[in-house]
C-alpha cells in the first residue's frame, strides 16, 4: 500500500517527474502530429476558404463552399442521409456481433484455433479480391446469398442493383470484417482475471451473472474503444462504397456515402476547396458525436486502473 | 511486494537502454526504408523520360516497355524510364494530381480522363507547336471529331492514341431462328424499326426477363450517341454551353421511357435484377449475351479482341446506329485513350517524341495487347485482332476492323467538355432517375442541366478567357 | 448448470440425485457439441468468401461466374497456381518479400511507440494530457484522402519520393488508432501495481517495462498483428511513394492482374489466395498466445 502521508515536497516532486517521464513517453507521438498533422490540417482549414483544383493557386472564396454545400448541392444531403443510415445500423450491429464473436471464440473448445482463424479470414483476403468476391455473393440470379434466400423459402432480393437493399448488402459486408474488433474483444476479455471469475462461481454467481457483473464491466473500456472506432470507421467508409457504388452511388445514390462525395469533388471534379470544407464538416460532425460518446463513458465505463475517478 | 517477484521473463533494461535499441531499430529500418531507394540506371548522356499509364494489366505493361525499348532504337539519346502502372481506377487522377501539385509529375502520361477538363485547370502542355514538327502526330493526321476531345480554348492538350469507336452488335443465329433476314444492310435503320425488331425476342417468365431484343439507352457513356442519333446534342463545345434539356433530348428520354412501360413492364429494377445486359461483364457478372439471352447492344470495338466475343458460340455481325425522329444521318461514338504532357514535365521535345512514336507506331504494339482502336491516320489498316481472327476466320475480322474504322469517319464529339466527369455523374443520376422512375425525363435532365452549365460557367471564369 | 441446479440436487434424495447425475453426464457431453455445431456454423459463414476465392482460384475463367454457382471446380486447374507465379509483371517472391519488410517494418514500430504513447496517456499525468488524448482522438477524424497531399508535398521536399521511408518511419511515432486502444487496456490495470512499484523506488521506465508492458501482452499481440495485416492490404501508400515495379508489394502487385477491358479472374484470385496465405500462417500461429490469461497473484491483501 502506498504510503498516504508523503511530505509536500515529496509528492511535488514525484509529480514532476512522473509528468517529465509522462512528457518523454508521449514525445514520439508529438513529433509526429507536429510534422504529419499539424501543417496538412491547417492547410486544409485554409483550402475549404478557397477555390482550389490542385494544380492553379488557391483563390479566396470566404464562405462560399460551405454555402453551396448547405444549399445548392442535393449530393451533399443524399450522402449525409446515406451515411447516417449506415452508421445507426452498422455500428450497433457490429458491436454486439463482435463481442458475441469474441465471446464464442474465448470459450475452451478443441481446435479453436482453427475456428478463430476461420472467423478472421474475410480480414486477411486482399481488398482487390474480396470485394469483388462479396459483389459476386449479392449477385441477384447467380449470387449465394439469393441462393440461400431461395432455399428457405423466401423471396429473392436485388441487393445491389436495388435501391431499397444497396445499403442493407454494404451493412453485411462490413459484417464480414467483425474479426478485426473481435480479436480486440478477444484480448480485452484475456486481461479479465480468473480469479475473479472463479470466485464469483464460488459465489454462486451463475454464467449470465457472472458476465453481466464481473466480464461486462471489466470490458467497458473495450467497448468504448470499439464504439467509438465503429463510429468513425462507419461514417469513413470509403472502399467498399466506392466499388459498390461507383462515383455516383448506385443505383440511385443510395450508396453514396460521404467520403465517397468528398473523394469525387477532390479527385474527379477537381475541386479541392470544396472538399476540403467537405472534410472540416466531416470532422466536426464526427467530433460532436465521439465527444457524446466519451461524456456519457463517464456513466458507463469502469476502469480498474483509476478507481473512483475516471477517464 | 518487490520488483524481483515481477521480473518473469524479460530481462533488467533501463531506459536509456531501451531508447537506444528503439534510436537504432527505428533508424536501421528507416535507414533500410531510405535506402530501398531505386537506383536511376546509368543511362550516360541519355535524357530519361518517365512514363505513367492508369492501368492495364501485366501484359500491357510489358507491352509499353518493348515499345520503349524499340523507341530507344530510334532515338538513342532518350531513355524511357520503366512504365508505371497504376491500378487502374480513379487513384490515378489522385497520384497525377498530387506529382504536379508536388512539382514532379511523370514527364508523359497516358490519360483515361478528358484532357480538355485537364487543360481547363492548367494541368497540361500545349501541344500545338510541337505537333506541327512532329511524324505522326501532326493535327491533321487525327479525325477531327476525335482531336475535339484534345482541345480547350483553341489550343491542343493532348493526342487520342487510341478511339475505339462503337456499332450495334446483333445475334445473327437469334435472327435466323426467327427468319428475320440478318445481313447487316438489313438491320433496322431508324428507333421506331429497331424497337418494332425488338419485340420478337423479348420473352418474360414472370417477373424474371428471360431474352431481351434491345433495351433502350439507359447507359451514361452512350447518351452524348444517342443523342446525335436523334439530331441533338447534350454538350456543344462550340458555344461552350449544356444543352442536355433540349427539346429533343426530352423526346430522346420520353421515347426511352415509353420503349420501357411497352416492353420492359415499366420496371427497370426488374430488368436489371434479371440479367446483366451490357456488352461485357459487370463486377464479375456475366453478360446475358453469353447464353443467347440478348439479341441486340451497342458495343465497342476493343471487345471485339477480347475472347468473349471472338471465341463465342454463336454468330454475329455488327451494324450502323439507327437514326432517331428528329436525326438524318447515323453516327457513331468513341472512348478514346489519350496521351499528354503533365504540366511539370521536364524533358518536353523529347517526351513529345515518344509520344509521336507511340502514336504512329507503338499504338501497333498496342493494339497486340489490347485491341484498342488506333486513331491516327497514318497507322496501316491492316491490323487484326488475334482473338477475333482465331475465333471467326480472317475474314470476317477484317470486316468487322474496316467497320470500326469505318465509323470512326462519322463520330459525334465527345469528352470534350471541361467539366467531363461531373457531367457524366449528373446524366448518370438523370438516367438512373428517369429510368427508376423517380423523376420525368423532362425534369431529371432539366436538373442536370441546371447543375453542368453552372459548374462548367465557374471552370471558365476561374480559366479566364 | 445454474445456481439453483446445483442447490436442488442437494435438496432431493439419492434416487432422484442418480437420475439428475444421469442427465447432466448427458447435458455435459451435448454442451460442447453444441458449442463446436455453433462454432462450425458461424466460422463456415465466414469461410465462404475465402473458400469461394481459393477455389475460383483453380477454375477457368468461363466457369468462375457460370450458373448455377460451382462449388467445386471441375476440372482443377493446378496450373493456375503456376501461371500468376510466372505472369509478366508479377515477380511473386520480390513482392513477398517487400511485403514483409513493409509490414513487418511498420508493424515493429507501431508496437514499440504505440506501447510507450499509451502507457504515458494512461498512467502518466502531465499537463495537458486529456486535451493532447482528445486532439490523438480527433485526428483520426480526418479524412485521409483530403490531407495527403500536403504530407506528399512535405515528403518531396525531404527528398523520400521513391523509397519506403514515408511508409515505415511514421510508424515509429505512432499510430492514433493503437495509442487509443493500448491506453485503454492500460487503464486496465491496477495502480496498486505502479504505486507499489514506485515505493520500491522503480523508476517509470522500469515500471512501464517490466510490469506493466507484460501485463498488456494480449493487446501487444493484437497491435502487432493487426497493424501487419493493415498494412499487408495498404496499397494506396505505395502507389504514391514508390517508382519502381520491383519495390511494390503485394498489395499493389496484384493490380498487374487488372487490364483496362478485362480481368484475368482466375489467375487474380490465385495471386490474391497465394497473398493471403502468409497472413493466415502468421494469425494461426500467434492467436494461440491470446490463449494465456493473465494471473494477477499477491495483490489484494
Amino acid at each position: 500500500m502506498a504510503a498516504t502521508r508523503a511530505p509536500q515536497a515529496r509528492r511535488g516532486g514525484a509529480r514532476r517527474r512522473t509528468a517529465r517521464a509522462g512528457l518523454l513517453f508521449v514525445l514520439p507521438w508529438l513529433l509526429s502530429l507536429l510534422l504529419f498533422t499539424t501543417y496538412p490540417v491547417l492547410t486544409t482549414l485554409y483550402l475549404s476558404f478557397t477555390d482550389y483544383n490542385i494544380i492553379q493557386p488557391p483563390r479566396w472564396v470566404g464562405w462560399q463552399n460551405y454555402r453551396t454545400m448547405f444549399t445548392a448541392d442535393p449530393a451533399f444531403w443524399t450522402s449525409v442521409e446515406n451515411s447516417a443510415y449506415y452508421a445507426l445500423l452498422a455500428v450497433p450491429l457490429g458491436l454486439a456481433g463482435a463481442l458475441g464473436l469474441a465471446l464464442l471464440l474465448h470459450t475452451r473448445v478443441q481446435g479453436m484455433g482453427i475456428y478463430r482463424t476461420l472467423i478472421a479470414l474475410p480480414v486477411l483476403v486482399p481488398p482487390v479480391a474480396s470485394t469483388i468476391v462479396f459483389i459476386a455473393m449479392f449477385d441477384p440470379d447467380n449470387g449465394l446469398i439469393n441462393a440461400l434466400l431461395q432455399t428457405v423459402g423466401l423471396p429473392i432480393v436485388g441487393w445491389l442493383t436495388d435501391p431499397t437493399w444497396a445499403k442493407p448488402a454494404l451493412i453485411l459486408l462490413s459484417l464480414w470484417g467483425l474479426g478485426a474488433s473481435a480479436l480486440i474483444f478477444l484480448a480485452g476479455l484475456q486481461e479479465i482475471p480468473r480469479s475473479l471469475l472463479d470466485a464469483a462461481a464460488i459465489d454462486g454467481a451463475g454464467v449470465w451473472q457472472r458476465f453481466r457483473h464481473v466480464t461486462l464491466p471489466l470490458l467497458t473500456p473495450v467497448i468504448l474503444f470499439n464504439l467509438v472506432m465503429g463510429v468513425i470507421s462507419s461514417f469513413h467508409i470509403f472502399t467498399q462504397a466506392l466499388v459498390v457504388g461507383g462515383t455516383t452511388g448506385k443505383p440511385l445514390e443510395s450508396t453514396l456515402m460521404f467520403m465517397v462525395h468528398i473523394y469525387r469533388t477532390a479527385f474527379r471534379y477537381f475541386a479541392m476547396g470544396q472538399a476540403a470544407a467537405l472534410a472540416v464538416v466531416l470532422f466536426l460532425a464526427v467530433l460532436v458525436v465521439t465527444l457524446v460518446i466519451f461524456r456519457s463513458a463517464n456513466i458507463w465505463v469502469y476502469y480498474e486502473g483509476s478507481r473512483g475517478s475516471n477517464r | 511486494m518487490s520488483l524481483k517477484n515481477q521480473s518473469g521473463c524479460w530481462h533488467t533494461l533501463d531506459r536509456r537502454a531501451f531508447l537506444r535499441w528503439l534510436g537504432w531499430g527505428g533508424g536501421t529500418a528507416c535507414l533500410a526504408a531510405c535506402g530501398t531507394a531505386s537506383t536511376p540506371a546509368s543511362k550516360g548522356q541519355k535524357v530519361i523520360v518517365n512514363f505513367w499509364t492508369p492501368g492495364g494489366g501485366g501484359d500491357f505493361c510489358l507491352g509499353l516497355d518493348a515499345i520503349a525499348r524499340d523507341f530507344e532504337q530510334h532515338y538513342p539519346n532518350i531513355a524511357i524510364a520503366e512504365t508505371q502502372c497504376g491500378t487502374g481506377d480513379q487513384e490515378f487522377n489522385e497520384v497525377l494530381l498530387a506529382r504536379i501539385a508536388a512539382g514532379n509529375p511523370p514527364d508523359a502520361a497516358v490519360l483515361w480522363t478528358s484532357p480538355a477538363a485537364l487543360a481547363a485547370r492548367g494541368a497540361l502542355l500545349p501541344l500545338d507547336a510541337l505537333m506541327q514538327q512532329a511524324r505522326y502526330a501532326q493535327a491533321e493526321n487525327w479525325p477531327p471529331a476525335v482531336l475535339a476531345s484534345c482541345r480547350f480554348a483553341g489550343k491542343t492538350y493532348g493526342l487520342p492514341v487510341t478511339a475505339g469507336s462503337c456499332g450495334l452488335w446483333y445475334n445473327r443465329d437469334m435472327f435466323e431462328h426467327k427468319g428475320i433476314p440478318a445481313g447487316r444492310d438489313d438491320f433496322p435503320r431508324s428507333w421506331d424499326e429497331l424497337r418494332r425488331l425488338s419485340q420478337e425476342f423479348t420473352v418474360w417468365k414472370g417477373d424474371t426477363l428471360e431474352v431481351a431484343g434491345f433495351i433502350p439507352w439507359h447507359a451514361v457513356e452512350d447518351l452524348a450517341i444517342w443523342s446525335a442519333l436523334n439530331g441533338s446534342q447534350l454538350y456543344d463545345a462550340v458555344q461552350r454551353k449544356y444543352t442536355i434539356d433540349a427539346e429533343p433530348n426530352v423526346a430522346m428520354m420520353e421515347y426511352a421511357v415509353d420503349w420501357l412501360n411497352q416492353e420492359y413492364k415499366g420496371d427497370f429494377a426488374r430488368v436489371t435484377r434479371s440479367g446483366n445486359w451490357e456488352g461485357y461483364e459487370v463486377e464479375g457478372r456475366q453478360p446475358a449475351f453469353i447464353d443467347q439471352r440478348q439479341a441486340m447492344f451497342l458495343t465497342y470495338s476493343w471487345n471485339m479482341g477480347l475472347p468473349i466475343f471472338a471465341q463465342s458460340a454463336s454468330t454475329w455481325n455488327m451494324a450502323r446506329l439507327p437514326v432517331g425522329p428528329g436525326g438524318t444521318k447515323s453516327v457513331a461514338g468513341y472512348w478514346p485513350n489519350w496521351l499528354a504532357l503533365p504540366k511539370g514535365s521536364r524533358h518536353v521535345e523529347q517526351a513529345f517524341a515518344w509520344l509521336d512514336y507511340m502514336s504512329g507506331v507503338g499504338v501497333q504494339t498496342w493494339f497486340r495487347n489490347v485491341p484498342d482502336l488506333p486513331a491516327n491516320l497514318k497507322v496501316p489498316r491492316d491490323l487484326l485482332p488475334t482473338a477475333l481472327v482465331d475465333g471467326k476466320g480472317k475474314a470476317f475480322a477484317q470486316d468487322i476492323m474496316q467497320f470500326f474504322r469505318d465509323q470512326l469517319d462519322s463520330v459525334t464529339p465527345m469528352w470534350d467538355s471541361p467539366v467531363q466527369d461531373f457531367a457524366t455523374d449528373q446524366l448518370r443520376r438523370a438516367l438512373e432517375q428517369i429510368m427508376h422512375k423517380v423523376a420525368t425525363p423532362r425534369n431529371a435532365l432539366a436538373e442536370a442541366q441546371k447543375a453542368c452549365q453552372g459548374a462548367l460557367d465557374k471552370v471558365l471564369i476561374a480559366a479566364g478567357p | 448448470m445454474t445456481h439453483r441446479d446445483r442447490t436442488q440436487s442437494h435438496h432431493r434424495g439419492s434416487r432422484t440425485g442418480a437420475r439428475r447425475a444421469g442427465r447432466s453426464r448427458l447435458r455435459c457431453c451435448l454442451a460442447p457439441l453444441m458449442r463446436h455445431v455453433l462454432l462450425g456454423m458461424v466460422a463456415i459463414a465466414f469461410l465462404v468468401p475465402f473458400y469461394w476465392m481459393a477455389i475460383s482460384a483453380l477454375k477457368d475463367n468461363s466457369q468462375i461466374f457460370a450458373r448455377p454457382l460451382q462449388w467445386w471446380p471441375h476440372p482443377i486447374r493446378w496450373d493456375n497456381i503456376l501461371r500468376a507465379l510466372h505472369y509478366p509483371s508479377f515477380p511473386f517472391l520480390r513482392f513477398l518479400w517487400n511485403s514483409v519488410f513493409y509490414a513487418g517494418g511498420v508493424s515493429i514500430g507501431t508496437v514499440l511507440s504505440c506501447a510507450a504513447v499509451g502507457y504515458g496517456f494512461a498512467r502518466l499525468h502531465f499537463p495537458g494530457r486529456d486535451l493532447l488524448f482528445a486532439i490523438t482522438v480527433s485526428t483520426m477524424l480526418i479524412p485521409g484522402i483530403v490531407i495527403f497531399i500536403p504530407t506528399f508535398v512535405l515528403f518531396k521536399h525531404l527528398g523520400l519520393l521513391g523509397t519506403y521511408a514515408p511508409l515505415i518511419c511514421p510508424a515509429f511515432l505512432g499510430n492514433a488508432f493503437f495509442i487509443f486502444l493500448l491506453r485503454q487496456f492500460f487503464l486496465g490495470l491496477p495502480q496498486e501495481l505502479s504505486d507499489a512499484a514506485r515505493v520500491d523506488g522503480a523508476g517509470e521506465f522500469r515500471i512501464f517495462w517490466q510490469i506493466m508492458l507484460p501485463l498488456v501482452r494480449p493487446a501487444l499481440l493484437v497491435t502487432a498483428l493487426l497493424s501487419f495485416i493493415w498494412t499487408w492490404h495498404e496499397f494506396f501508400g505505395p502507389l504514391i511513394y514508390l517508382s519502381e515495379r520491383s519495390q511494390y508489394p503485394l498489395s499493389l502487385g496484384l493490380f498487374a492482374f487488372r487490364a483496362q477491358h478485362t480481368t484475368e479472374w482466375s489467375l487474380l484470385m490465385a495471386a490474391s489466395t497465394l497473398a493471403t496465405l502468409p497472413l493466415v500462417v502468421l494469425f494461426f500461429c500467434t492467436q494461440r498466445s491470446f490463449l494465456e490469461g493473465i494471473t494477477l497473484t499477491g495483490i489484494k491483501g
